[in-house]
């Protein structure tokens, strides 16, 4: 009799286990679901806080670079990030985080540990307008370092930067180094500024005249030093003044 | 409240103007947001709106510019009137009116930028300032502006505050 029974016991037995490890499997993989959304979610926050850490380390490796610079530079600079470009279209500036309160003043130069950026032209409390090198507002006194020929370096209204009034009779040839020659207040001799990329003389010019392709990526700069003050760079060609006189201090 | 509004709308442009230009840059042509804003801002209010919002957004503009104050807060204001304006001289402002006009002022402005940034600019050089730079720029200025337009002109008329055959006034 107890045969009848066994049978359908059995099955609904059967199916009673089917059903329980059905729902037992939904129910875990439906926390499987959760836990792999979770997951996701986790993976997406460690990701986004692995890029800020690695444009940390972008940003800290370029200003150490600038504090080492900093810290050899025979000039007092101030180190400080750029905040904002452009703003008018018509000029090519960048906007810094350091400003009057913070000992800037207008006229001084701007620079990277890779040379020259451009000079401070306007002064908030806060924050300083600096004109790029590449902006026609802006000339600065230049010189090949080979041929220590002296001319004036100047932007152009397409953002190209151009060496006038080379003597005509000068050696210069592509890609010779253009540095500051130190002849205005706002630069210390020898800063590099770029290289000669063309050189155009007119045979009714009197002068020679280049154009430079700037040592510093203005698109890609972050950090910038701005000089406070600095002693002209004793050269070999006055080893007498160096000798007998203190180098005066220069504060632009 | 609503000046509260207009005040973090000129301080929240200006912002975008000097750190996301760079991202909005085609061919280094740079827009100017201000300008554009300001324009559509005339358009959808009125002369006197234009006027404020210009001055205000031009000032906060020549805060942080090379040049001196002055300069874009005259030329702003002067936008948003004209843009302002032209709500009362045409009936309906339709996206062409929009875009030749913005095409218009934005070429008005950047000339008188042009000239006042290198007075001495002449020949080749300042041929090549307008043709490659003024031109393209005051393009994408219209392209701006009729894109800001469209999209405010469908949202308000998805918000009913549109009658259709009235125009956006």
């Amino acid at each position: 009799m107890a045969m009848i029974l066994e049978g359908p016991l059995h099955v609904v037995s059967a199916i009673q286990n089917s059903i329980g490890n059905t729902w037992a499997h939904y129910v875990a993989l439906q926390e499987v679901w959760e836990e792999n959304q979770r997951l996701r979610e986790e993976v997406q926050r460690l990701q986004g806080e692995q890029n800020q850490l690695r444009e940390q380390a972008i940003l800290a490796r370029e200003f150490q670079e600038l504090s080492l610079y900093q810290a050899t530079a025979p000039m007092t600079t101030i180190p400080a990030r750029i905040i904002g470009r452009n703003v008018s279209n018509w000029y090519q500036a960048i906007v810094i985080d350091k400003g009057e309160s913070d000992g800037i003043r207008g006229e001084m130069g701007v620079i990277t540990n890779a040379g020259v950026v451009g000079r401070v032209i306007r002064v908030n409390q806060t924050t300083a307008i600096v004109l790029l090198l590449s902006d026609p507002n802006v000339a600065i006194t230049g010189m090949i370092q080979t041929s220590r020929d002296e001319g004036i370096i100047q932007g152009t209204p397409q953002g190209n930067i151009h060496m006038k009034y080379l003597p005509p009779l000068s050696p210069v040839q592509v890609g010779d180094a253009v540095v500051t020659s130190g002849l205005t207040d706002d630069f210390p001799r020898g800063l590099h500024i770029g290289h000669i990329q063309q050189v155009t003389k007119a045979a009714t010019d009197l002068f020679q005249s280049g154009e430079v392709t700037p040592i510093v990526d203005f698109s890609k700069l972050e950090g910038v030093l701005v000089i406070t003050s600095f002693r002209p760079v004793i050269t070999d060609e006055s080893p007498s003044s160096s000798a007998s006189l203190p180098a005066p201090e220069h504060a632009p | 409240m609503i000046i509260a509004g207009y005040l973090f709308l000129c301080i929240g442009t200006v912002v975008a103007q000097a750190t996301l230009s760079a991202m909005l840059s085609i061919n280094e042509i740079y827009p100017d947001l201000c300008l554009v804003l300001v324009c559509i801002i005339g358009f959808f209010t009125n002369e006197y709106k234009g006027l404020m919002i210009g001055l205000t957004m031009g000032l906060f503009q020549d805060l942080l510019a090379p040049g001196g104050i002055g300069l874009n807060m005259i030329l702003k204001g002067l936008a948003g009137t004209l843009a302002g304006l032209t709500t009362h001289t045409i009936s309906t402002v339709t996206l062409s009116a929009v875009v030749l006009i913005t095409l218009a002022l934005s070429l008005g402005c950047g000339l008188a930028s042009l000239i006042v940034a290198y007075p001495d600019l002449i020949g080749p050089e300042a041929f090549h300032a307008i043709v490659g730079t003024l031109v393209p720029q005051s393009l994408y200025h219209s392209v701006l502006a009729a894109g800001i337009f469209l999209g405010t002109h469908k949202a308000r008329k998805a918000f009913g505050m549109v009658h259709s055959g009235q125009g956006i006034r």
